[in-house]
């Protein structure tokens, strides 16, 4: 990791901190407070990054109408990343060298990684949205970098102990896993959270085998799909996402693998995967970032109104949750210090409490990872226009799922 | 390894085989006879597929193998369309152009593709329910044949056999064989090599609309669809030696099985096999398996 | 190949005075840019070179590969497996990248230039290049598809003197300086006779051979010298962006110098340096334009190959008047 030339970074930082200086002063005078949306908008995650925007975008608009940042009106200077860390490096740079040091978006694991050397050396702060990669709150941690939503390990094993309490008899569990740092990761995750909650909970060992390894960015699962068949699991995690996941299951449908799990775990598909195979769809449990028909506080039911209002949209996905709790944080950590300068948001997130569409959640100070709840759905096929339907929807307590703080250091799992 | 896990290998081979097959067809097809590498077959194959998906959608739920086939019929006419306006304002300006200069075209045309497709369809992902006659499997013992499976490679089969025949048994098949053979000789003896280009183009579209219909099913519909296909039907194409149709049709076989026999064997590293035989045979025989060395 | 136009070197004065200029240019960009641009500009260095390098095959010798990324990957590769893992110093990192590059160069060419020509060998580099790119992939040493981050800037120790690139923009300095070097080297090999017999070669290879030039060694040579000029680009990537993943491997980035010199014009020395330059400025124009990048993109590539095919110098040089030799139709 580089170490911050101090010299170097109390330049820019002074830079950064004339523009937005002693409250009270130029504070009003400064224009607009922008606040940086980097993130993929075009590209295949474009998808994600349209409902980044839109959920940004109404965070700012309600923070407006309420009369803004400690009385002053925010703007978002909006970049494409293209989910390619060159492009994403160089809007992080524009931004940071024309003033705007505050930026959330990130989605992509790779352009996440690439930012962190750049916030610290530049004195800017990245809320992420929703990239997967644990690596930023442990061997990467850099306290420039913030995951204001769900931490992988915790959604993981969130679900290992969903499994444990509803269905303590399936205990043959296999995954379904990308064959790339993703995949290995949440299984690795799953995993762990199998062998501690199964003994806890069910008070039986779970029997773990060799995942199954699909292979990434081809259209052709079929081989894959067969050794799975070989296995005769009872249980299955699938963590292919997106597109990938949408052929695994309709070439799964023709063999009928689906069909021979007791239960179906899915890490973090949302309802892409429902809303793209509808009938197809074979029943499972999913992670949602956000699940808006669950969440029945103030703050949820005012964000799918104005989503609504805005997009025609009426199911904001969860990464448009993610983006508005990130907008939010950094509007509670500003109004805490009274100060937008980098070196004050960072202290003032960290510890932080504050309300988001899911609830209170609390941003852990010694790593700069949230502690919140898991959302998790159980989704089936339905005979309606939709094309399936939720119905079961559970709460999973975040601070039992989630791992303790380790900054600087790798994710120490559990293995069978 | 027993029969039943034998048998399901052969038929997942062959499945990947015939499905690589039906989008290469077309593209070694085209190459063979106007000599352009067409970089944007697999967003043909792409729009093909998607205009397949909006007719079933237009049609409603239906569980007719009949209408499956009429919708992939459909997209192969529909793209044979689009295929003409890509030879006018495109392909014949390309005409005794450098490869490189095609490539790029072509590849710009691709993007194109991608672009209007989002811009027609949007972002979301989709995906087509077979037939239910298509639904399902054969189970024979411990061997669970999937019926797509079946159909994708009676589809590859029969395309390949109609295409043999309409090479080497009819007139119009034979002119093309001969004008990819040797052009200059055939405009000398009065054949109108321009409109027979024109005509193989089409068909050569065609082929890619139809693979598009034929395979909605096998895949998820992203406009990432066209990216997936490209370098999968390249390789097959040029291992089986650059506009041959047998060619493409065997060494796609050969190429499923390789694959398939890798991931058995390693299945830590997938694709790595396909790629190392592609490369292996190319320096073995590097016009390819049935192809001519120019 | 059936491309018969020359490879217009143009005056080496003029080129040596040309690139004194841009290098100047060059070394302004920091007081007149923003922080962003300036990072895109050192992108733009580093593809210029890819560019270059890309045209040393093409353009000069009549070799086209379609798997030139996967030199560039290497060079990124080894220089930040090197500094990371290995903890070499900087410069020594970057010549064995360098070395690195050319060694894989030498390899893939005695076996490919061997068996094939044309398109064929074309296909050859891309099988290759994908090979390599998986490879990467699946290699959790070099960080699989995430890559490897956290790649510091060097600090050069030259003697008793001690240079921090890490702090403002010194590295671009430092990427401007090197690329400028390896211009330079690119623009000497072109006008040496060894240069010249590769441009024979391309022209009539039947015709080279029968007067005693070794065309397949030539060959050969050009394409170990292309790659290690690409590797040692690419490994400027590596402090730059301080991270390298397997897209700098995937075949799009192969049909980028292919793009910048068709852009340029392949039959101009300067061609892929333009049509670098260019391409960066119309994606950073279009930056804002959400959603449209893909269509516009192609479109415009679509015209410029059908309307332009010497790319905007041949372009230009028809403007002035008529070209010397003889550019495309």
């Amino acid at each position: 990791m580089s170490q911050p030339n101090r010299r170097h970074v109390l330049q820019y930082g002074a830079a950064a901190a004339s523009s937005l200086a002693l409250p009270g002063v130029s504070w009003a005078q400064g224009g607009p407070l922008k606040i940086g949306l980097i993130t993929p908008l075009s590209g295949p995650q474009e998808f994600i990054g349209t409902y980044v925007k839109n959920g940004a975008e109404v965070a700012v608009d309600q923070i407006n109408k309420a009369g803004g940042i400690l009385g002053r009106q925010v703007a978002l200077e909006i970049r494409d990343d293209k989910a390619n860390p060159a492009a994403a490096l160089a809007a992080a740079r524009e931004l940071l060298g024309a003033g705007v040091n505050l930026h959330i978006g990130g989605i992509s694991s790779a352009v996440v990684l690439a930012l962190v050397p750049v916030m610290q050396q530049e004195n800017g702060v990245h809320i992420t949205c929703g990239a997967g990669t644990e690596k930023m709150n442990h061997e990467a941690y850099s306290a420039n970098m913030f995951r204001a939503g769900d931490s992988p390990d915790a959604r993981g094993r969130a679900q290992a102990k969903l499994m444990a309490e509803k269905y303590p008899n399936i205990t043959r569990w296999t995954g379904l896993i990308p064959d790339h740092e993703y995949g290995r990761t949440t299984w690795g995750i799953f995993v762990d959270g199998l062998l501690e909650f199964y003994p806890q909970i069910a008070k039986k060992k779970p029997e773990i085998l060799d995942p199954i390894l699909m292979p990434y960015g081809v259209s052709d699962y079929r081989n894959a799909i067969t050794a799975a068949l070989r296995q005769q699991a009872d249980g299955c995690y699938n963590s292919t996402y997106g597109g990938d996941a949408i052929t695994m299951f309709q070439q799964a449908r023709g063999f009928g693998l689906m069909q021979r799990y007791k239960v179906v775990c899915d890490s973090a598909n949302e309802f892409l995967v429902a809303r793209g195979l509808k009938q197809q769809l074979p029943p499972q449990w999913t992670g949602m970032h956000y699940y808006p028909a669950g969440n029945k506080n103030p703050m949820s039911e005012r964000f799918v109104a104005d989503y609504l209002a805005k997009t025609k949209d009426n199911e904001p996905l969860g990464w448009a949750g993610e983006s508005h709790a990130a907008v939010y944080a950094l509007k509670s950590a500003i109004e805490k210090g009274r100060s937008a300068e980098t070196k004050a948001v960072i202290a003032n997130l960290k510890g932080l409490t504050w309300d988001t569409v899911t609830g209170p959640r609390h941003m852990r100070a010694e790593d700069n990872q949230a502690v919140k709840d898991v959302e998790l759905v159980y989704i089936e096929p339905a005979q309606t226009e939709k094309g399936y339907a939720v119905t079961q929807y559970v709460k999973v307590d975040g601070k039992a799922s989630i791992l303790p703080p380790l900054p600087g250091q790798k994710l120490k799992l559990r293995t069978a | 390894m027993q029969a039943a896990d034998i048998a399901t290998l052969l038929v997942n081979s062959l499945t990947w085989a015939m499905a690589t097959f039906l989008v290469a067809a077309g593209l070694t097809l085209v190459f063979g006879t106007l000599h352009i590498l067409n970089f944007s077959h697999g967003g043909f194959f792409m729009i093909g597929a998607y205009a397949a998906f909006s007719l079933a959608q237009w049609v409603g739920t239906s569980n007719s193998i009949a209408l499956y086939l009429f919708g992939s019929l459909a997209a192969g006419v529909l793209v044979a369309g689009l295929g003409l306006v890509v030879d006018r304002l495109v392909l014949r300006r390309l005409a005794g152009v450098e490869d490189a200069y095609i490539l790029i075209a072509t590849y710009a045309l691709l993007l194109v593709c991608e672009g209007s497709t989002k811009l027609v369809w949007g972002l979301k992902y989709h995906s087509v329910m077979p037939p239910a006659m298509l639904d399902g499997a054969w189970v024979m013992g411990s061997a669970v044949v999937p019926r797509l499976s079946l159909f994708i490679i009676a589809c590859g089969l029969t395309v390949f056999i109609a295409l043999e025949v309409f090479l080497n048994r009819t007139k119009s098949g034979r002119l093309v064989k001969a004008i990819a053979a040797d052009p200059w000789m055939a405009g000398l003896l009065g054949i109108n090599v321009r409109r027979v280009y024109t005509a193989t183009v089409a068909l050569g579209f065609a082929l890619a609309g139809l693979a598009g219909g034929l395979l909605v099913s096998n895949q998820a519909l992203s406009p990432s669809l066209a990216s997936a296909f490209v370098i999968y039907a390249f390789g097959v194409i040029i291992v089986g030696g650059m506009g041959s149709i047998s060619g493409a049709f065997f060494g796609s076989i050969l190429l499923g099985l390789i694959d398939a026999i890798g991931q058995w064997v390693l299945p830590g590293l997938p694709g790595l096999p396909f790629f190392i035989a592609m490369t292996l045979i190319l320096l073995l025989r590097p016009q390819g398996l049935m192809g001519r060395k120019h | 190949m059936d491309n018969r136009s020359s490879f217009l070197g143009g005056p080496a004065r003029r080129d040596w005075i040309v690139l004194a200029v841009v290098m100047a240019l060059g070394l302004l960009v920091p007081s007149v840019l923003n922080r962003g641009l300036i990072f895109i500009a050192g992108l733009v260095w580093i593809n210029a070179v890819f560019g270059l390098s890309f045209n040393l095959l093409f353009g000069l010798s009549g070799v086209l590969s379609f798997g030139q990324a996967m030199f560039f990957a290497a060079g990124a590769y080894a220089a930040a497996v090197l500094t990371q893992s290995l903890g070499w110093p900087f410069l020594p990192a970057w010549i064995m990248a360098a070395v690195a590059g050319g060694l894989l160069a030498a390899l893939v060419g005695a076996v490919a230039l061997r068996r094939s020509e044309g398109v064929y060998f074309a296909i050859l580099t891309l099988a290759f290049a994908e090979l390599m790119h998986l490879l990467i992939t699946n290699t959790g040493m070099l960080g699989r598809n995430d890559g490897l981050s956290g790649l510091a800037r060097p600090v050069l120790s030259l003697g008793a003197a001690r240079l921090d690139l890490g702090q403002g923009d010194n590295f671009y300095y430092f990427i401007v300086v090197a690329c400028g070097a390896m211009i330079a080297l690119i623009r000497f090999v072109i006008g040496t006779a060894f240069g010249r017999a590769l441009q024979a070669v391309k022209q009539d290879p039947e015709r080279a051979e029968f007067l005693g030039i070794p065309v397949r060694l030539h060959r050969l040579v050009i394409f170990t010298l292309a790659g290690m000029m690409t590797a040692a680009a690419g490994a400027l990537v590596a402090p730059w962006a301080q991270i390298v993943t397997p897209e700098l491997a995937h075949w799009s980035n192969s049909t980028n110098p292919i793009l910048y010199t068709l852009l340029g014009g392949s039959a101009y020395f300067w061609g892929p340096a333009l049509g670098a330059v260019l391409l960066s400025a119309v994606f950073y124009v279009t930056r804002t334009l959400v959603g449209v990048s893909d269509l516009v993109t192609g479109l415009l590539l679509l015209a410029v190959v059908l309307a332009l095919p010497g790319g905007v110098l041949g372009l230009l040089a028809r403007w002035t008047g008529g070209t010397r030799g003889k550019g495309k139709a």
